[in-house]
């Protein structure tokens, strides 16, 4: 097997890679999943021996990093970025900025003939309907994201596929825990009743989608499925009067610009109006946003009541160690819900040090069953990946976490 | 006329220099930071307080200003803070793209709002006046991205005649350029009608009628050339605005070009991007209304600068 | 942005006090289509005072059973992505168009005028500073302006408001102040000036009345033009907030459906495209009556 440039791929490129990335003074983004390196050594030419500072059982979903040319690398330092060189059946041509990326077919892949494609272009195409009408022009081959809204355009439309597939994307409303009345677990749960889920899919998914039964996608490793909330608005109510909110409450919900976003956020309003809370809608540019959310000083700081938001995980412990552990409280982290339960707390430690697959399931299970009835969240939806293409292309895929596979591409 | 064009070059200074500096404070005075933006969701503090470091974004602002600032004078518009590219490398392709829109757009906007102004002022208060003054109101009363999408709808998806987006053939331009000159044909068409109007009622046009001259002669020969005046002055200031127009519409159209860096730039905090886009359309915009001072001494002597 | 930065017809008009109204009136009559216009703006006021009134429907109550309808019998317009009738938005709607149109031009107008007759009156520095100033403003993308202002004052309409304002600024500034300084030779002011007015009182008393006439006819162009930019500001998600009946943030919120729903789009895009052409369209009269110079 040989990089891009003819040098060799061996157990040396990629120590070479690793104690790049597991090197604190690069900076690098993959620094995060690489820090539990303690050292890498070369055991033969295809062998490498990681030892870990520490017990992580995640660690195995993080080695899917691409490794570089350690040539490519020494050649152009910090502009790699610019001049990627890997091992896959494409190869980097031209990356302008703002405009394209190309790369073309790898004559000297391992796997020769498997893509048969020869040359393959990136397009940033930002609006929802131009992306649609040069699929239907042909302009393009394959469009992703497909706008739930305009797979109907497409349908029946000659020369064009829609592919749909279960995504590991999340859509749920953070709430934040710190803030009355959220502080009270059955107002939070009366929220989850009040909204009515299968509406949801089919008024802002435009049908595409399943509900959220868990914290996180079926699509990944140790789901537990809950089952949903039922909707059920006397319960809600209910639950309110429980708590003392009998003639409810007024409170806001944040969100980005994006229509989606926007068109979610106003259904919320719409169905908590209904048990009596009035939702105020707020959209907010994503800078501003992320900067309100990540960038207070304190978690008692934090203005937010309630943020309309999705996740994408890879691995268990990225779904539920990243978003429920309370080590991980804005600043620090992305739990947005400031959640903390000392149970789910043990249970994920636990998890991330034991590399027994029975007993890490059992341990997510408990963390989904305890996160679900604390309803940190409300629990709306886990998004189909929706993508079109031309009737004549074929081996492109769009995976679960939204990646374009194109290692098999042809056209018939 | 020399010493006039270098009073006005000098001027320019400092302009620039407030937008530089307005620009500047305002964009770090907007809420939002590029380092949590660039180190994502999940980084830890220390994470993000190294790529502070690393940026140059821990150091007071006015150490940054001076360092920004510096930097320009030498001729270095800095690094995008997204990217690590150089600014002045972003810039080289989208440039000319954005200028082969703009001046397609003025292009097409002149020709047309010359011939329907022209052709209203003739026929004043008769048909061709009303469709043609219809025709021009209408072009400013329309907003530009639904324009756009409609304009793709119908003549890039049903019809299949022009690209929907991208910067392929000249063809990839004709609706974009349509969709941000719009705006500019009616606003001229508007003042060549009116401009012409009033030219046709002064003394040298009665005269040449007088002498028996044809009215195609008069309009084409002498009216016209005095009503340009106006009409120049009114293109150069909507240059600005096609400017500020490419922002849309290069969205609608998935053009690459500076308003769309502008955006995309405005949404990742990328200061120094934000900065030299913004330079760059100021000193462009005052250029051309520079020029346009100059033509307008051109087209008509008597104008003298004393101010 | 859709904000086309247009400089109005610098002309002072003679003033004549006497039966202003009527000669004015029998001007207007003969201004075929602006005085149509003007009958669709009045139109346009009646409904955004009783829309509440006349809306067949709630605007805001969904109907998860009826979603993206076209038009019939029972939803004249269709009803949107919610179930909501369009028909009812638009009406609820004209008033937060035109309210949101019409308090930025007046802020704008109010600040430009002031500037403009310090600017023309005092010349020297003062005139120089507000004129580098228009420059600068000028030279200074309207989006990014409009990004900043309403990133730091939050969304929602007022800042809309604020952010449209500041744009028409500079412009009626520049308007006024060519006003001001044509005025200030006429031969009442210098009178005026020679039996020792004090400043203020020439100002406001001799050279604002003469620069009204094309402050309005500029005030109803800068009409149309501010519906369009606070669109465009819903286009980019800045606007009005998403489940207000406003046009700008229907036709934003619409514009996934274009292909498959088209008059949920269309729709509201008409309705804002009429209301800017009326307005444009009495401005174009307005200018003729009150210009003089293009008078037959």
């Amino acid at each position: 097997m040989k990089f891009h440039d003819g040098t060799p791929f061996n157990a040396e490129a990629v120590k070479i890679n690793f104690d790049r990335m597991s090197n604190k003074d690069n900076n690098l983004r993959a620094y995060r999943n690489y820090k539990y390196i303690k050292s890498t050594e070369v055991v033969d030419e295809h062998t490498v021996k990681v030892t870990l500072n520490q017990p992580f059982s995640a660690m195995i979903n993080k080695f899917t990093t691409g490794i570089i040319s350690p040539a490519a690398l020494e050649k152009y330092g910090k502009d790699i970025t610019k001049n990627p060189v890997g091992t896959g059946p494409y190869k980097f041509v031209e990356w302008v900025q703002g405009d394209h990326l190309t790369v073309e077919l790898n004559p000297d892949h391992w796997n020769k003939g498997a893509a048969k494609v020869g040359k393959i272009v990136y397009k940033p195409v930002p609006e929802n309907g131009s992306r649609v009408a040069m699929l239907k022009t042909g302009e393009a081959d394959v469009i992703y994201p497909l706008p739930e809204q305009q797979v109907e355009t497409l349908n029946g439309e000659e020369g064009v596929k829609v592919e749909r597939t279960p995504s590991t994307i999340t859509r749920y409303v953070s709430i934040n825990m710190l803030k009355k009345p959220f502080d009270d677990p059955r107002v939070r749960q009366a929220i989850n009743h009040a909204v009515d889920k299968d509406a949801f899919i089919k008024v802002v998914k435009s049908g595409y989608g399943t509900q959220l039964e868990s914290v996180m996608s079926p699509t990944i490793a140790h789901y537990a499925k809950q089952g949903a909330y039922e909707y059920n608005i006397d319960k809600a109510k209910q639950l309110l009067k429980e708590a003392g909110y009998e003639n409810g409450f007024t409170t806001d919900i944040w969100g980005n610009t994006n229509s989606d976003t926007m068109k979610g956020m106003q259904f919320i309003q719409q169905q908590l109006q209904k048990v009596g809370i009035t939702v105020e809608v707020k959209s907010m540019e994503e800078a501003t946003l992320s900067d309100e959310i990540y960038g207070i000083k304190s978690p008692e700081e934090a203005k937010m009541n309630m943020w309309y938001v999705s996740w994408s995980s890879a691995d268990p412990d990225n779904a539920m160690r990243s978003l429920f552990s309370s080590e991980n409280f804005p600043p620090a982290g992305a739990n947005t819900a400031f959640y903390k339960n000392d149970l789910v707390d043990q249970s994920i430690k636990e998890a991330t040090q034991s590399s027994d697959q029975d007993k890490q399931k059992q341990l997510y299970g408990v963390v989904q069953e305890n996160v679900f009835k604390d309803a940190p969240w409300i629990f709306l939806a886990v998004d189909e990946i929706l993508y079109g293409k031309r009737a004549n292309v074929n081996g492109v895929y769009i995976t679960p976490s939204g990646g374009i596979y194109v290692r098999e591409a042809a056209f018939q | 006329m020399f010493r006039y064009i270098v009073k006005r070059l000098i001027e320019i200074i400092p302009i620039i220099f407030v937008v530089s500096l307005l620009i500047f404070f305002f964009i770090h005075l907007v809420p939002g930071d590029p380092v949590r933006l660039a180190a994502g969701k999940e980084a830890t503090l220390e994470e993000i307080e190294r790529v502070r470091q690393e940026l140059g974004l821990d150091k007071p602002l006015l150490t940054q200003y001076v360092n920004y600032m510096h930097n320009l004078l030498t001729g270095n518009l800095g690094h995008s803070l997204k990217t690590g590219l150089p600014i002045s490398d972003m810039f080289e392709n989208r440039f000319s793209v954005t200028m082969t829109l703009t001046f397609m757009s003025l292009g097409w906007a002149l020709v047309l709002g010359l011939l329907i102004g022209t052709i209203s002022a003739v026929f004043r208060n008769k048909w061709p006046d009303y469709v043609g003054m219809l025709t021009a109101i209408s072009g400013i009363s329309l907003p530009g991205f639904w324009l756009g999408l409609i304009l793709i709808q119908v003549f890039s998806v049903t019809l299949g005649w022009f690209p929907t987006g991208g910067v392929e053939s000249w063809k990839s331009y004709v609706l974009p350029s349509l969709t941000l000159g719009a705006g500019i044909m009616s606003m001229l068409a508007r003042f060549t009608r009116s401009s012409l109007l009033e030219t046709l009622k002064e003394d040298f046009i009665r005269t040449g009628r007088a002498k028996g001259l044809k009215e195609s002669v008069v309009v084409r020969k002498h009216a016209l050339k005095n009503s340009m005046i106006p009409v120049v002055t009114i293109a150069g200031l909507q240059f600005g605005f096609l400017l500020g127009g490419s922002v849309v519409v290069e969205t609608v159209f998935s053009i690459p070009g500076m308003g769309r860096l502008l955006i995309d730039s405005i949404a990742f905090r990328d200061y120094p991007v934000v900065q030299a886009v913004i330079l760059l359309f100021s000193l462009e915009f005052i250029l051309v209304n520079l020029l346009v001072d100059i033509l307008y001494k051109a087209l008509n002597p008597k104008i003298r600068y004393d101010s | 942005m859709e904000v086309v930065k247009e400089i109005g017809h610098n002309v002072v008009v003679p003033t004549e006090k006497k039966s202003r109204a009527s000669e004015f009136w029998k001007k207007w009559k003969k201004q075929k289509t602006a005085f149509w216009a003007g009958f669709f703006i009045l139109f346009l006021f009646v409904i955004a005072l009783f829309g509440p009134w006349i809306a067949p429907y709630d605007p805001y109550e969904p109907n998860y059973d009826v979603t993206l309808q076209t038009p019939s019998m029972e939803h004249w317009a269709g009803t949107d992505e919610y179930g909501r009738d369009i028909l009812s938005r638009i009406i609820v709607g004209t008033g937060i168009s035109l309210g949101v149109s019409f308090s930025s031009v007046l802020v704008g107008a109010v600040v430009g005028t002031v500037l403009g007759l310090i600017s023309g009156y005092y010349g020297g520095w003062l005139d120089r500073l507000i004129m580098r100033w228009s420059d600068v403003m000028f030279a200074f993308p309207d989006l990014l302006l409009a990004i900043a202002i309403v990133a730091i004052l939050g969304p929602g309409l007022t800042n809309v408001v604020v952010a449209v304002a500041v744009f028409s600024i500079p412009s009626f500034a520049r308007l006024i102040r060519g006003n001001t300084l044509a005025a200030k030779e006429a031969v009442f002011v210098e009178a005026a000036r020679s039996m020792g007015a004090k400043s203020s009182r020439i100002i406001f008393r001799h050279i604002f009345p003469e620069t009204v006439s094309s402050m309005i006819v500029f005030f109803s162009m800068r009409i149309g033009t501010s519906i369009l930019a606070a669109s465009s500001l819903s286009f980019l998600g800045l606007g009005a907030k998403p489940e207000s009946p406003d046009w700008g943030a229907m036709l934003s919120m619409g514009r996934d459906y274009l292909a498959t729903s088209p008059h949920v789009v269309i729709i509201p895009g008409i309705a804002i495209f009429l209301t800017v052409l009326a307005f444009n369209l009495v401005g174009d009269g307005l200018r003729d009556i009150l210009d003089p110079k293009t008078k037959n």
